[in-house]
């Protein structure tokens, strides 16, 4: 189970209308199991994290980014979000990383090798590369000293990081420190050489942690000198961070970045950093320089972009017109990015109407989901959804593919009356009509495309019968006062979405449908749902170990999930990314919507 | 004694004007009302506006009728296989005149009912605003004193409030459930209480000056003198008076509290979809104006037309009723 700090993180996540990233699995794990198909991971011909050669990049040059928005937390302890994430993996190194055409296949980063999972999965064992230096001003070599402070000054609440309550849990005295939060060393995690680090867990969820080892928390942070930053509260160290990576946040002689190579809202620049070695690490890194400017309209980006050189944008929703004018006329500069994330209507299972399954059958029953996908950019840029695990993460195809669990609410994706007037009479409504006289209250968000979700959803409600009252707030207040606050009582909230914190099932389905997890803020289980059969079945497959065995496990959850209607899903999300006419762009698979420094070169 | 308010206009000097005809037999007096039409029939561009409101009116009323005579489907019917394969809308054709939006809605039949909340926005939010501010500004200038300054203080407040940002602040609060227990409920509710708030000091203030002067005039010694009441005096005695500023003022507010509702619904604390309101519709047009010009021109146009004859039409009625400020 996890923790309220980190089920707040993650809904803040969703709350950004996939903005988070994606991250691989760790290499423990022999069989792949991610079970995606040709279809679901199509790109239409145009470039894609999955065709995009990653060698022959010419070195050198200074590459400019163009970002609306600006970071959010740029300590490699604290970052979340994928726009945060293409700053801190060009910079840090956490022990394992993601290639940028893969999710669940991941690479020994700062780890030398594969963790070492001991027979009764509690213990997990890694080791750590020799000879990676830290930039100026620390210089010094990394240990595996370094890597035990970064974990456990995440359990320091001038940190808080977000993951640590989530997937640590079960290492040996992570939830002690958490509550001490004074950034005291986990009891779990120990060093016995410079250069290995071993996990000791009080459950047998070495699975799940090795896969968590790709997170940025992972990354170095040396305690001599991080030390007196993480004594203020919120911690400082991120305007004095040094790198591990091939890049670093341009600084001062005293390691000081901010206001000299980030100024918030305004820039951000990326430079060498000179103690980096090439030879200890797998990424090429072609360029010298990145140079990040934040600000300015979506819309006018998009079109910088696709008329300049060597540009990049990196904000995760490309508007829809620049979309469709570069497929028109400058196929070249676009790549589409699968596994983005997914977007499903939260219906409140244990308040108003749609506490009757039959209703909320109903609901999925007569949705147009083709046509909810098309105001989302049509085909090129979505699949119709039809259950919750999605292309990329392990268990999607255990779960039925595109097609998803055959369930007759489940089969027409473009709708059908006659199923929805079955299940309205299984309701109790025999005109097939709803006649409750309960007027629901739907919440969405405002924008682009979600507002147009939002509006399909509430004329089917409206055709069912339904008495809506309709209303669309900023994403954020939607999420931070409606539809993550269980006493609220929404009904609907179309406009939700999920994306995963790396490639593992359980960190699609467990937090958004396990009734245990329902909190009374920054709840991200919408739709409340509680059902004692699935609650069970989800802490049973917390301990699943091995990738394969985990994604039928959990490829069975999800077709439970649809089998109870939690949810009503609609959209696979793919991102759609442009790049200048000079630029060799590589995105991320596993951080979807950002372009990956490390890989990308100018032609 | 009233001196027959009906046929005062209050003029900077403070007399009373009558205008007197000659015809060949004799010399008429006219009324204040054929005085007033003689003039405004003599403005043609007031004319022409007069006629657009009229016609907007009868286009609000008649909206389903007129939707359905042009053959248009409902605002509110989504047909997304009226937008392309990126699920950009179509745009102008014999069927949709107009254009769709992103949900295939049809542009011209949302105009149509559009008008219906430009209209009542523009009138009841001015209506209550004028009332509010009729009545504060008459207590302020009758009884001066404290009861001057606390209100004009009040006043003056109320006008050091962003209107903008007052109506998403309060917009964005009563967004979901509602103020105030209820009785202001989210979207046009919310407009017209807000337009209400924020405008009536305009009112007031001039209404206090008004009566300020008025109060000092023979006519209300007199009434005075016979023993009136102070409620009398106010509102059987200066208020008629005041009906023709009022009736300027207010028609030029209409066409401001339209451009206040349509800021907040661009911004998004206005009225709710699926209702179809012009300032909405130009917001959710501004990300593909490049590829769908049509989804903000056309509500664009309607929204600058009937603005400007709102101003237009005020212009008019203050040169008709007042001639000495004609242009």
């Amino acid at each position: 189970m996890r923790s309220i700090r980190t089920v707040a993180a993650t809904a803040i996540v969703a709350l950004l209308a996939l903005v988070v990233t994606a991250c691989g699995s760790s290499s423990s794990s022999s069989s792949s199991g991610t079970g995606s198909n040709s279809s679901a991971l199509s790109s239409g011909g145009f470039q894609s994290p999955l065709n995009e050669p990653l060698t022959g990049g010419k070195r050198g040059g200074t590459l400019q980014v163009l970002d609306e928005t600006d970071f959010e937390h740029l300590d490699p302890g604290l970052a979340y979000y994928s726009l945060d994430y293409e700053v801190v993996f060009a910079t840090q190194r956490p022990l394992y990383s993601n290639k940028p055409n893969t999710s669940t296949e991941a690479t020994p980063d700062m780890a030398s090798a594969p963790p070492e999972v001991s027979s009764d999965n509690k213990t997990v064992t890694v080791h750590l590369r020799e000879g990676v230096h830290y930039s100026p001003p620390v210089n010094r070599e990394v240990t595996s000293e370094d890597v035990a402070y970064a974990i456990a000054r995440g359990a320091n609440a001038n940190i808080a990081n977000p993951y640590i309550g989530a997937y640590f849990k079960s290492v040996e005295g992570e939830p002690a420190a958490a509550s001490a939060a004074n950034g005291e060393p986990i009891k779990g995690i120990v060093t016995p050489d410079k250069h290995t680090i071993v996990f000791h867990l009080t459950e047998p969820k070495a699975q799940l942690v090795s896969e968590a080892l790709l997170l940025p928390l992972t990354a170095p942070v040396p305690k001599e000198y991080a030390e007196k930053y993480d004594k203020n509260k919120p911690s400082n160290y991120a305007a004095y961070q040094v790198a591990t990576g091939p890049y670093m946040i341009k600084n001062d002689s005293s390691g000081k970045v901010l206001d000299v190579g980030y100024f918030p809202g305004k820039s951000l620049t990326l430079v060498r950093n000179p103690n980096w070695k090439e030879s200890t690490d797998f990424r090429p890194a072609y360029l010298d320089e990145i140079q990040v400017k934040i600000g300015g309209s979506n819309t006018v980006i998009g079109r910088q972009v696709l008329e300049g050189n060597n540009v990049v944008n990196n904000e995760p929703s490309t508007p829809q017109s620049d979309l469709k004018l570069a497929v028109e006329s400058h196929k070249s500069q676009l790549e589409i990015s699968p596994g983005a994330g997914s977007h499903y209507i939260a219906v409140n299972n244990a308040h108003g109407p749609f506490k009757n399954i039959n209703l909320r059958k109903a609901l999925w029953a007569s949705l147009n989901r083709t046509a909810l996908d098309k105001a989302r950019g049509g085909e090129l840029f979505t699949n119709v959804m039809t259950h919750f695990i999605y292309p990329t993460i392990p268990g999607f195809e255990q779960a039925g593919g595109l097609t998803g669990p055959k369930v007759d609410y489940n089969e027409h994706l473009e709708g059908n009356a006659a199923v929805a007037e079955k299940y309205m009479k299984l309701a109790g409504y025999p005109s097939g009509k709803y006649t409750g006289g309960q007027t629901i209250q739907v919440v969405g968000a405002k924008g682009n495309p979600t507002e147009q979700d939002a509006e399909i959803v509430n004329q089917t409600l409206k055709n069912l019968g339904f008495n809506t009252k309709f209303t669309l707030l900023e994403t954020s207040t939607m999420y931070a006062k409606f539809c993550n606050v269980p006493k609220e009582e929404i009904d609907v909230c179309p406009s939700v979405g999920w994306i995963a914190d790396f490639a593992d099932p359980q960190t699609v389905l467990n937090i958004t449908f396990n009734g245990k997890l329902i909190v009374p803020t920054s709840n991200v289980n919408w739709g409340q749902t509680n059902v004692a059969k699935l609650n069970e079945a989800m802490t049973a497959g917390e301990s699943v170990n091995g990738k394969s065995a985990r994604a039928s496990a959990w490829a069975k959850i999800d077709t439970e999930i649809v089998e109870n209607a939690a949810a009503i899903p609609f959209d696979w999300d793919k991102q759609g990314m442009l790049e200048g006419k000079t630029v060799k762009g590589v995105g991320d698979l596993w951080d979807v919507g950002e372009w990956d420094y490390n890989w990308t070169s100018l032609k | 004694m009233s001196v027959g308010a009906a046929e005062l206009l209050p003029t900077p000097g403070g007399g009373v004007e009558l205008e007197f005809f000659e015809s060949e037999t004799d010399v008429a007096a006219r009324t204040p009302l054929q005085l007033f039409w003689r003039r405004f029939k003599q403005d043609r561009v007031a004319l022409v506006s007069l006629g657009f409101i009229i016609f907007l009116i009868v286009i609000a009323f008649a909206a389903p009728l007129v939707v359905d005579i042009l053959g248009l489907p409902g605002p509110n019917t989504q047909n997304l296989n009226l937008t392309d394969s990126f699920g950009s809308p179509l745009g102008p054709s014999a069927s949709h005149p107009f254009g769709v939006d992103q949900l295939g809605q049809d542009v011209m039949s949302r105009v149509i009912y559009g008008t219906r909340v430009s209209l009542e926005v523009g009138i009841i939010g001015t209506g209550i605003s004028t009332l509010i501010g009729v009545v504060v500004g008459m207590l302020a200038g009758f009884y001066r004193g404290w009861v001057d300054t606390l209100l004009s203080r009040l006043i003056d407040v109320q006008l050091s409030i962003p209107v903008l940002l007052l109506g998403l602040g309060i917009g964005a609060a009563c967004s979901v459930r509602g103020c105030l227990s209820g009785l202001i409920q989210p979207g046009l509710g919310v407009i017209i209480f807000l337009i209400a708030l924020a405008t009536w000091p305009f009112m007031a203030r001039i209404v206090r000056g008004l009566v300020l002067s008025l109060r000092e005039r023979e006519f209300v010694d007199a009434s005075r003198a016979m023993g009136a009441s102070d409620a009398r005096i106010m509102f059987r005695e200066i208020l008629p008076n005041l009906a023709a500023p009022i009736l300027v003022y207010a028609s030029l507010q209409i066409p401001l509290n339209i451009l206040i509702e349509a800021a907040l619904s661009f911004l998004g604390v206005g009225i709710r979809p699926p209702t179809a309101s012009w300032g909405q519709m130009i917001a959710s047009a501004t990300p593909i104006f490049n590829t769908a010009w049509w989804y903000m021109v056309f509500p664009g146009v309607a929204l600058l037309l009937t603005v400007l004859a709102f101003n237009l039409l005020g212009d008019g009625l203050r040169d008709a009723l007042n001639p000495r400020n004609a242009r």
